[in-house]
């Protein structure tokens, strides 16, 4: 019997040890890309990832909003990250997604032009982003260097969009 | 226990709900004092709380309550004469009954450590003997004393020798009294009269000294537990009778639930209408489509009738707000030694609940303010030719799909330039700013955070917040506060709210390729006008409707929509109406009226000017839903920019030449391609050529395209499906489509039409023919 006792507590040191391991030093994320740039977000902060349906324009915003659109009932503002970043739009092809993530508690879809993978990266890989990088709005949490050497940007999606930014306030 | 729980939880609904009334009742019977059914219904409740009190062993309120009713008995005989300082009092055991049965709520008992009912006995004992309160002071309260007097003796020998006795005269009294109270009556049939005996009771027991209270006290202790069997059986009696009104409380949360759900099946219901008009266009004269078309009305009759009735068991009379008015007023003019009548309208008037519980706290503060800022004092009032005794009315009325809650004063009305005057002061607006405001707008400041016009701050009002805390929440139910204020003659605020805030009819408007909702109960009326309707006047358009002259804008400028599609002969207008404000709105279609479920666009994107949210349609898409209120202030700001016709001539491209128009030919054949071109070329239009249907998909949105000539045969994509594709945008809605083509049976017509071509030219053909054919369609 005490034997058996053994294994199972071995057993379930390996189980429940590494996985401490992991969620304690490796961040989980979802890399895609816009433009020229790979980028990533926390994999939790996702709701779900979508292909693209229509969507309904909407006066007034800045040019980065694209509109609106109907998510199973609910209406959800669609960004588009490539105006965001800077860069122009481009043309909707089959690997465009929407991804919908969970910013202050409200869904909001972004246009991203398309997926790479779920990333592990250590957390000690992760560094605050360098000087140089123009991070005004504090959109950038970090960046995150891959095993393959590839530099990925991780956003801070709470920072994305603001409200102050999309409707002038009223008076 | 569960039972006495539930028990318990009636008694306290049931409570609320009579203290509620009563308040009300009881401000009226101050104005009314000798208004014996008034009377008798106060006495009721308070018997009715004592009786259900005592039954749940409430011993504190059964205590106070006690001493009310006795009170309340005496005046309902007429022996006690209601006054102002009388019904100080009786209000203020009133509010210890309330704040008891609160800490009941609670805590489930009624020990309520810091309410002492004591003070408050004592005062409703002086009253029950006869005493006037010790506040006395002007005179008519003494003659009001006086009378009362008066009318004790005349009612009630007894009594008035009492309070005229020496202290050994009382004791003698009493103690008949006691024996008479030992020997009270024990049956159940006797009730009222124990009752009466009681009351009597009470009313020897004032005078004497402390000890002897406590003493006598007991006593009716006693007595009253004798009393609380037969009362108990009353109060239930009671319930019962109450509980035989067919009412049911059901949970808000299954109200709001339920709600919800008719919202979806509302989406659900224009889903299926819309498949059906799908279905019935081409299915034209099948047998079934009568049948669906029965069920989907049907289900469309039903599903609005559900909806109204779900939203009707949501409703609540305002009464319910209104109801705790009267005291307010009274309260506070009683504080502010006004004299102030409230007149309330039109408290039948219904509305969600939600709204209902928004609400209040704004009517409170309106109130408030016109009691404290608007009515003048008695002797100003005076002074400036008036009567006295200041008016409030509250009304509440239904206007279109809003409801108006109006507040109004004959007091010393708003002086515009004086508020100006303040918000420079307090940096609120600049003074160049209050150089180009007007009267109204003046008004508005008082909405200001942080503003407050009265000189002297009193614990009622005037601390600049509540009037800003007025507007939020009421911008919050998407209402809208109007503000009319004559100098010298009073103040009027109109508050306007919408009935619900879920669904709504709406009149669907396209504009250019964008569809909007406009609110059904914004729309006065739609017309269909030509260019040469528009007149200009002093640089803006206007549009001249019957008799009245209407500003004019475009959709499409007040909204900055991309102008794509071309004007069109006629013009379609919606007039639109907020309150006194009418606008015509030129829009490029009309799709039709429906009913919409409001949904927020969501914490990014509300509040954005003009939108009042979204909608999804029966297709799935989302169609924005407009704000009137703001729509129109946008609309006055492109109005006084832009002149209605500019946007239209502008989106008129000029052709005049024949070279000015393109037409395109799409043929995989390079010889029919040359044929065809030669023949245009004739015409003198400009010819663009197309390989197949996918290149010529392509080369549309890179050219303006003022007619095609379509092959049906062709690689990669197939005229047919071309055609299919290009109808699919609004812009090449009217494109001329021109088949071309050697295939001629009858069925390949057909397909040609329900694929949306407008011609069938059959190879081979004429170069007459041909250019007849475009010369038509281009109209040249």
């Amino acid at each position: 019997m005490g034997s058996l006792n053994d294994v199972i507590k071995k057993q379930q040191k390996m189980i429940s040890e590494p996985e401490k391991n992991k969620t304690e030093d490796i961040e989980q994320l979802v890399g895609f890309v816009v433009g020229e740039e790979e980028f990533a977000v926390p994999i939790l902060s996702i709701q779900e990832i979508i292909k693209p349906i229509e969507w309904t324009k909407v006066p007034f915003v800045p040019d980065y909003i694209l509109g609106v659109f109907n998510l199973r009932g609910n209406v959800l503002p669609l960004i588009d990250l490539r105006i965001k970043f800077g860069a122009s739009s481009a043309d909707i092809d089959e690997n465009t997604r929407f991804i919908v993530m969970k910013i202050k508690n409200e869904d909001v879809a972004f246009i991203i032009d398309r997926l790479t993978s779920a990333l592990r990266i250590p957390k000690k890989n992760i560094l605050p982003p360098p000087d140089t990088y123009s991070n005004e709005d504090e959109i950038i949490e970090g960046v995150g260097r891959l095993d393959d050497g590839r530099i990925i940007t991780i956003l801070k999606i709470d920072n994305i969009i603001k409200r102050e930014d999309i409707v002038p306030e009223r008076d | 226990m569960d039972e006495l729980q539930e028990l318990l939880e009636d008694f306290l609904i049931e409570a609320f709900e009579m203290i509620e009334e009563m308040d009300q009742d009881l401000v009226e019977l101050e104005n009314n004092p000798d208004d014996l059914e008034l009377l008798n219904k106060i006495f009721r409740v308070a018997h009715t709380i004592k009786g259900s009190g005592s039954f749940l062993s409430f011993d504190k309120l059964t205590h106070l309550t006690h001493h009310m009713e006795a009170v309340l008995d005496k005046a309902r005989k007429g022996e006690l004469h209601i006054t102002p300082d009388i019904m100080d009092i009786i209000l203020e055991s009133i509010d210890a009954m309330k704040a008891i049965l609160e800490y009941i709520r609670d805590n489930g008992n009624d020990t309520a450590p810091e309410i002492d009912v004591e003070p408050i006995v004592q005062k409703l004992d002086a009253l029950s003997k006869g005493e006037t309160p010790s506040s006395v002071t002007p005179e008519k309260e003494e003659k009001i004393g006086d009378l009362n007097l008066d009318e004790i003796t005349a009612d009630n020998l007894d009594d008035i020798d009492l309070s005229e006795l020496s202290s050994e005269e009382l004791d003698k009294v009493l103690d008949q009294l006691v024996n008479d109270i030992n020997t009270a009556p024990e049956s159940e049939e006797e009730i009222e009269e124990v009752e009466e005996e009681n009351v009597q009771n009470e009313e020897e027991k004032a005078p004497e000294n402390t000890p002897v209270t406590s003493q006598n006290q007991s006593v009716v202790k006693k007595e009253k537990k004798e009393l609380s069997k037969a009362e108990q059986k009353k109060a239930l009696k009671k319930n019962i009778v109450s509980t035989k009104e067919q009412t049911i409380r059901v949970d808000v949360k299954r109200l709001d639930q339920l709600m919800n759900l008719i919202g979806e099946l509302v989406l659900a219901k224009n889903r299926l209408i819309k498949i059906y008009n799908d279905v019935e266009e081409r299915y034209e004269g099948e047998k079934f489509l009568e049948e669906l078309n029965q069920v989907v009305s049907s289900i469309s009759i039903v599903t609005t009738d559900l909806q109204i009735a779900v939203m009707k068991t949501r409703m609540l009379p305002i009464g319910k707000v209104f109801n705790k008015f009267p005291r307010i007023v009274r309260d506070l003019s009683r504080d502010l030694h006004k004299k102030i009548k409230l007149i309330i309208s039109g408290e039948d008037t219904e509305l969600d609940k939600s709204i209902i519980e928004e609400i209040g706290d704004p009517l409170v503060h309106m109130i408030r303010n016109a009691v404290d800022h608007g009515i003048e004092t008695p002797q100003e009032r005076i002074k400036a030719g008036k009567p006295e005794e200041g008016t409030v009315w509250l009304k509440a009325y239904n206007e279109g799909n809003m409801i108006v809650i109006e507040i109004k004063d004959d007091g010393h009305g708003m002086d515009a330039e004086k508020l100006k005057q303040k918000a420079i002061e307090k940096g609120i607006i600049t003074p160049s700013e209050a150089e180009n405001m007007g009267d109204k707008e003046a008004f508005m400041l008082i909405f200001k955070p942080g503003f407050s016009t009265a000189a002297k701050v009193t614990s009622v009002s005037g601390r600049g917040v509540g009037m800003d805390v007025v507007k939020t929440n009421i911008e919050k139910l998407n209402g809208i506060i109007e503000v009319d204020s004559v100098k010298g003659k009073g103040s009027t605020f109109k508050l306007k709210i919408p009935l619900t805030l879920a669904i709504i009819q709406a009149l669907l408007v396209g504009s250019q390729e964008d569809l909007f909702a406009v609110p059904l109960s914004n729309v006065i009326e739609t017309v269909r006008i030509v260019e040469e309707d528009i007149y200009t006047i002093e640089g803006k358009s206007v549009l001249k409707l019957r008799n009245e002259v209407l500003p004019l804008v475009n959709m499409a400028d007040v909204f900055d929509v991309e102008k794509i599609l071309e004007p069109e002969k006629y013009l379609y207008v919606v007039i639109l109406g907020l309150g006194a404000t009418k606008i015509g709105l030129i829009v490029d279609r009309f799709i039709g009226q429906e009913e919409i479920v409001i949904k927020s666009l969501g914490e990014f994107l509300k509040g954005l000017p003009g939108i009042a949210g979204a909608t999804i349609r029966g297709d799935g898409r989302v169609t924005l839903i407009v704000d009137v209120g703001s729509l129109m202030k946008l609309a006055k700001e492109t109005h006084n920019k832009k002149l209605a016709t500019d946007s239209i001539k502008e989106a008129k491209k000029k052709k005049e030449k024949p070279s000015d128009y393109t037409v395109m030919i799409v043929d995989d054949s390079a010889m029919d391609r040359k044929i065809m071109h030669q023949a245009l070329d004739e015409l003198g239009v400009t010819v663009v050529e197309a390989k197949d249907g996918l290149e010529a998909l392509n080369m549309l949105k890179q050219n303006d395209v003022d007619a095609m000539l379509v092959d049906i045969e062709m690689p990669r994509m197939d005229g047919y499906t071309l055609a299919q594709e290009i109808r699919k945008y609004n812009k090449y809605r009217k494109l001329p489509l021109i088949a071309v083509t050697s295939r001629a049976t009858k069925s390949d017509r057909v397909r040609g039409v329900e694929v949306g071509m407008n011609e069938y030219i059959t190879k081979p053909y004429t170069k007459e023919y041909l250019q007849n054919v475009i010369r038509r369609n281009l109209g040249i």
